[in-house]
């Protein structure tokens, strides 16, 4: 097609979309529209007259197909041109950048592997694009994965990079030859960029200077056969014990409708698997499989689907992802409005949780309150239900039994909204005859807060109802749900419990909210709610509006080693207290680097009431594997409240220690730690096929050119027409096209046939 | 564990009269015997199986009332009162009603004032069930008492073990002497043969789970309370408080021996019974019920 225009027009689309057209002289203006009305005018009136045997339709066609052949010729007469600026010989420099990541060792090439062609393009082989380059350029060649560096050949690429930075690498070139007459920028790659930083600015500085970017992709846009583990979506950390439900996303091509197995490891040991019968391609299968951490420490999950027969990348079949398995206690406040057998139940169910301690505060009379499982029988709880932000805050739950709004202060229902919204901590609300509406808690900032609407009550009639729990579509993964082995045991599990009871009539939820258990019984119109939550602000909300889960213990038909009570309360509590943030918490931007990677902390730093703080000290201990300890100080972002960061470069590979100490005019707050696992990532080989849309998209706002391997020949004479860099104005004549010249015969002869069809010839 | 907050007052020999609670049981169970005034004509069948009386479920057979509530009703509430009605021989040989002395009086006279001294949202009526049945399993308390005279099947046996073992709380009253405890011990030893009896000493939490109680104090039956020359029957000198736990120390069984908390319970609107053994009665089963349902 390339060749059939540039037969026609002269030249390749290329030099047109890079020249301004423009007609030769001033004076064809006049003589032609002199001619043309001297031509048109006799003409017209000559075929108007003359009628002959003509019909009208025959004198319009025959004046119009004259008329455009006197057009094409005046076109020629005006002389059109293209006016070019192309660089001067040997006065410009181009810079050459080469992807020198490991994903251009993928062999997608007809067998071979990408960086076989930057070598059949570049280097010094025979049909190189090199000699004619360097003919009409002065080359600057530059290596870049995470970084660019100049180098002076393509004999110090070694194709090991494992991060592909391609703004990173621009913004390198044309920094590197600001001070030189730079024609543009020749980018090879596959184009995986795999930083997530945004194109946005480094485009944009080079647009500002007019270089033009032309991108040269390497490899295939689709591999024939592959399966990725494409997403693995974990929590950084979990308390030990916790049963957890992941997102794994699996794409594929070439195995549609084929059943592959997923497995997890901890640690090398298998942990759970699961069957997965992979979508059509262009579909992504998300799975969700639950497993169970049990050992405390930085762990090392693998996500892995076996290689399988004809895939051309096989690295891209597992994740590997660190998750912190917490071994601490997490203090639950349970504060029960009455003696309830619940309460005994909950608490053994919980006895055997070594991670979360329930703070158990019964109110056994008026003004008379039970305190079991304080850490300090002494202090804690002394003054009954928190008074204080600090007390309450203490906590990382709060479950509220059955005990009326009206128990609490003003300020004590706007120290509990907070407790979530702003401390973050998890709260759950259980059934009872003095919970929710029954309670008084709507118009409340309690009501506020939780998931469900609070309907009014029938103050003559006490609402009671037996009912059977069901799990929703939504329940049947949830972590808190999970009380058998699988996804499917724990939905068949949910139907054979005994039915509860409910005193409070829960039946909508707020817009937003997610409901897990719901249930039907005699006498219930609407489905119940019987396990919904929602977020709110920092924290978790949840609602259990039964009145006693204990029969899933006691009841006649449960057998006695039965574990689903106690499974099901560790679940959720161990749910409700996830994620709640402490008064220090670190974090990393990735955690999982190469060695000489910067890893960018993040730490955000609050007081005992969960507001944050500016401008205190706040030191990092980084200890690496070899147990090498590094101290940095972290400095506040001043743009946001609260928040410090830092940077170091891990020098070695295995897991490094980054612990946070926070102090005040010498006294210590808080302290925090986190892990960075440095090892060779494999992330190069994740959506490592060619990304034409991206490298179009480069090579379109810098106005340069987007070629692959077949159509790059090109490139050396499409290179010189720029403005980039100095450059002479060129003027190109098109009233010699072929175009024309075939245009006009294909005109006369239409008109000669035309008139030889009529007999008018 | 700890308590914070002031005792409540017991008041509960005045709160019983005001409500004239004796006059009332006798009207709502109907054709019920009145009331007896000593254990010896005490309300029992005397002929037939007194078991063969008794339907499954919350129905008390023989002592079924007028005022027995629905299923409904009892399920609302977070506490029920519950009574094991259990094979026994009586004091007249087999077929005595032993679980039923001093029903349904006492049950009613002691939820009185538990809804009143504390919290528990209590169903306010007597709510015998068999040991053999499944129903049992949605009561966490039970009440047992004349356990000198218990002789269990096999299935009441097995009802029993399971409903412990599940997470039930057992409380035992009113047997004394030798004789009552060997025969007890050998029925609970078909139940939990593989848990042992130990003496609950005074610093064990449930003590002070709502009342401070500091001392272990006999109560008499209602015979001996009144003319008040001994405290003391069939031999059993002195009162103990025994328990049998569990693996994880959860107190199962509840064992008050040489004492008799029930009839403390249904005379404490007798003026001459005296008031210290009421109120102490009511103390010691207040404290057992909040711990069983806080711990």
């Amino acid at each position: 097609m390339e060749s059939l225009f540039e037969f026609l027009f002269k030249y390749r689309l290329l030099v047109f979309q890079r020249g301004d057209f423009v007609l030769g002289v001033p004076w064809t203006v006049f003589v032609a529209s002199v001619v043309g009305v001297a031509v048109a005018v006799p003409t017209f009136l000559l075929y108007s007259r003359v009628a002959g045997k003509s019909r009208p339709l025959d004198r319009v066609i025959l004046s119009a197909l004259r008329t455009m052949a006197i057009a094409v010729i005046l076109f020629s007469l005006f002389r059109p041109v293209l006016v070019l600026s192309t660089v001067v010989p040997q006065r410009n420099f181009l810079g050459i950048l080469i992807d020198d990541s490991r994903s251009m060792r993928i062999a997608d090439a007809d067998g071979a592997p990408r960086s076989d062609l930057v070598q059949r393009l570049f280097g010094d082989v025979e049909g190189s694009l090199k000699p004619a380059l360097a003919d009409r350029f002065i080359l600057r060649f530059f290596r870049f994965s995470s970084e660019a560096q100049r180098v002076e050949d393509l004999s110090s690429l070694r194709y090991a990079g494992t991060k592909t930075n391609l703004g990173g690498a621009l913004d390198r070139a044309r920094q590197e030859l600001a001070s030189v007459p730079l024609a543009g920028l020749v980018l090879v790659t596959d184009g995986a960029d795999n930083t997530h930083e945004s194109l946005e600015e480094p485009l944009l500085a080079l647009r500002a200077r007019s270089v033009p970017v032309y991108t040269v992709g390497l490899g295939k846009v689709s591999f024939p056969r592959d399966i990725e583990v494409s997403r693995v979506e974990t929590p950084r950390s979990v308390l030990k014990g916790a049963s957890l439900v992941v997102d794994v996303s699996v794409a594929q091509t070439g195995y549609t409708g084929s059943t592959v197995t997923l497995v997890v490891e901890d640690g090398g040991r298998i942990v759970n698997t699961q069957d997965i019968e992979l979508p059509r391609e262009g579909e992504v299968a998300t799975v969700r499989i639950p497993f169970t951490v049990t050992e405390p420490g930085p762990r090392a999950f693998r996500f892995r689907i076996a290689p399988q027969e004809g895939e051309l990348v096989a690295e891209n079949n597992e994740q590997e992802v660190l998750i912190v398995v917490e071994d601490h206690i997490e203090k639950v406040l349970y504060f029960e409005g009455e003696p309830r057998h619940e309460t005994a139940f909950i608490r053994r169910a919980m006895q055997e949780d070594e991670n979360i301690r329930v703070v158990s505060l019964i109110r056994t009379a008026d003004n008379k309150f039970l305190i079991i499982g304080a850490e300090n029988p002494d202090e804690e709880l002394t003054g009954g239900f928190p008074t204080t932000r600090e007390e309450l805050f203490g906590y990382r739950g709060l479950i509220i039994g059955s005990v009326e709004a009206s128990f609490f202060t003003l300020d004590q229902l706007r120290m509990i909204a907070d407790f979530v919204s702003q401390r973050g901590g998890g709260l759950l609300m259980l059934g009872g005859r003095r919970s929710f509406s029954e309670g008084g808690y709507a118009e409340t900032p309690v009501g506020d807060v939780l998931p469900i609407m609070l309907e009014p009550v029938d103050s003559e009639e006490q609402f009671f109802s037996e009912v059977y729990v069901e799990i929703t579509p939504a329940g049947r993964t949830h972590p808190i749900t999970q009380i058998a082995g699988t996804l499917e045991e724990s939905e068949n599990r949910w139907g054979e419990l005994p039915p509860l009871t409910v005193v409070n009539r829960v039946t909508r939820t707020k817009p937003g909210a997610t409901t897990l258990l719901t249930g039907e019984g005699p006498g219930i119109a609407e489905s119940q709610i019987v396990l919904a939550y929602q977020r709110y602000g920092r924290g978790r909300v949840l609602v259990l509006p039964v009145q006693d889960s204990w029969v899933w213990q006691m009841h006649a038909d449960i057998p006695l080693d039965d574990m689903t009570h106690e499974t099901f309360w560790r679940q959720l509590l161990r749910w409700t207290v996830a994620s709640v943030p402490d008064r220090v918490q670190v974090t990393s931007v990735v955690d999982r680097v190469a060695v000489g990677e910067p890893v960018e902390l993040l730490a955000v730093v609050e007081d005992d009431t969960y507001l944050k703080v500016n401008n205190t000290e706040v030191r990092v201990r980084v200890r690496s594997p070899s147990g090498v300890v590094d101290s940095l100080t972290m400095d506040w972002t001043v743009d946001r409240d609260g928040e410090y960061r830092a940077r170091f470069v891990p020098r070695e590979e295995g897991l490094y220690e980054i612990r946070v100490d926070v102090e005040e005019g010498g006294e210590f707050l808080a302290s925090d730690a986190s892990y960075v696992q440095v090892k060779d990532p494999a992330r190069e080989y994740f959506d490592a096929e060619m990304q034409a849309p991206t490298l179009r998209r480069i090579a379109e706002e810098t106005n340069g050119h987007f070629y692959t391997w077949e159509t790059v020949s090109t490139l050396p004479e499409d290179i010189i027409f720029t403005d980039s860099g100095t450059t002479v104005v060129e003027r190109r004549d098109l009233w010699d096209m072929p175009a024309i010249f075939l245009m006009l015969i294909l005109l006369v002869s239409a008109e000669w046939g035309y008139r030889r069809k009529r007999g008018l010839a | 564990m700890r308590l914070i907050g002031s005792a409540p007052q017991l008041l509960l020999v005045a709160g019983l009269t005001a409500l004239q609670v004796g006059d009332s049981v006798s009207e709502a169970a109907e054709p019920l015997p009145s009331p007896p005034l000593s254990r010896a004509n005490r309300p029992r069948v005397v002929s037939g199986d007194v078991l063969a009386q008794v339907p499954r479920g919350r129905q008390p057979g023989v002592l079924q009332a007028a005022r027995e509530p629905s299923n409904d009703e009892i399920g609302i509430h977070a506490f029920q009162f519950t009574r094991a009605i259990y094979t026994g021989y009586g004091r007249r040989g087999w077929g005595g009603r032993s679980w039923a002395v001093d029903y349904p009086k006492a049950d009613r006279q002691f939820l009185f004032n538990l809804v009143r001294m504390t919290n528990i949202d209590a169903y306010q009526l007597e709510n015998p069930v068999r040991l053999d049945d499944p129903e049992l399993r949605k009561f966490p308390f039970l009440y047992v008492l004349e356990v000198g005279f218990m002789a269990l099947t096999p299935p009441e046996v097995e009802g029993l073990r399971n409903y412990l073992l599940a997470g039930g709380f057992l409380f035992v009253d009113d047997f004394w002497g030798d004789r009552e405890w060997f025969n007890f011990e050998r029925e609970i030893r078909q139940v939990l043969p593989e848990f042992s009896i130990q003496e609950l000493s005074l610093d064990h939490p449930a003590f002070s789970a709502f009342y401070e109680i500091d001392s272990i104090i006999q109560v008499p039956n209602v015979g001996n309370g009144v003319r008040g020359w001994q405290t003391h029957e069939n031999g059993g000198i002195t009162p103990h408080v025994r328990a049998i736990f569990d693996d994880n120390d959860r107190l199962m069984v509840l064992i008050n021996w040489n004492t008799d908390l029930g009839d403390a319970w249904e005379w404490a609107d007798n003026p001459y019974y005296p008031l210290k053994y009421s109120n102490f009665a009511w103390q010691l089963a207040i404290n057992f019920i909040i711990y069983s349902m806080s711990h």
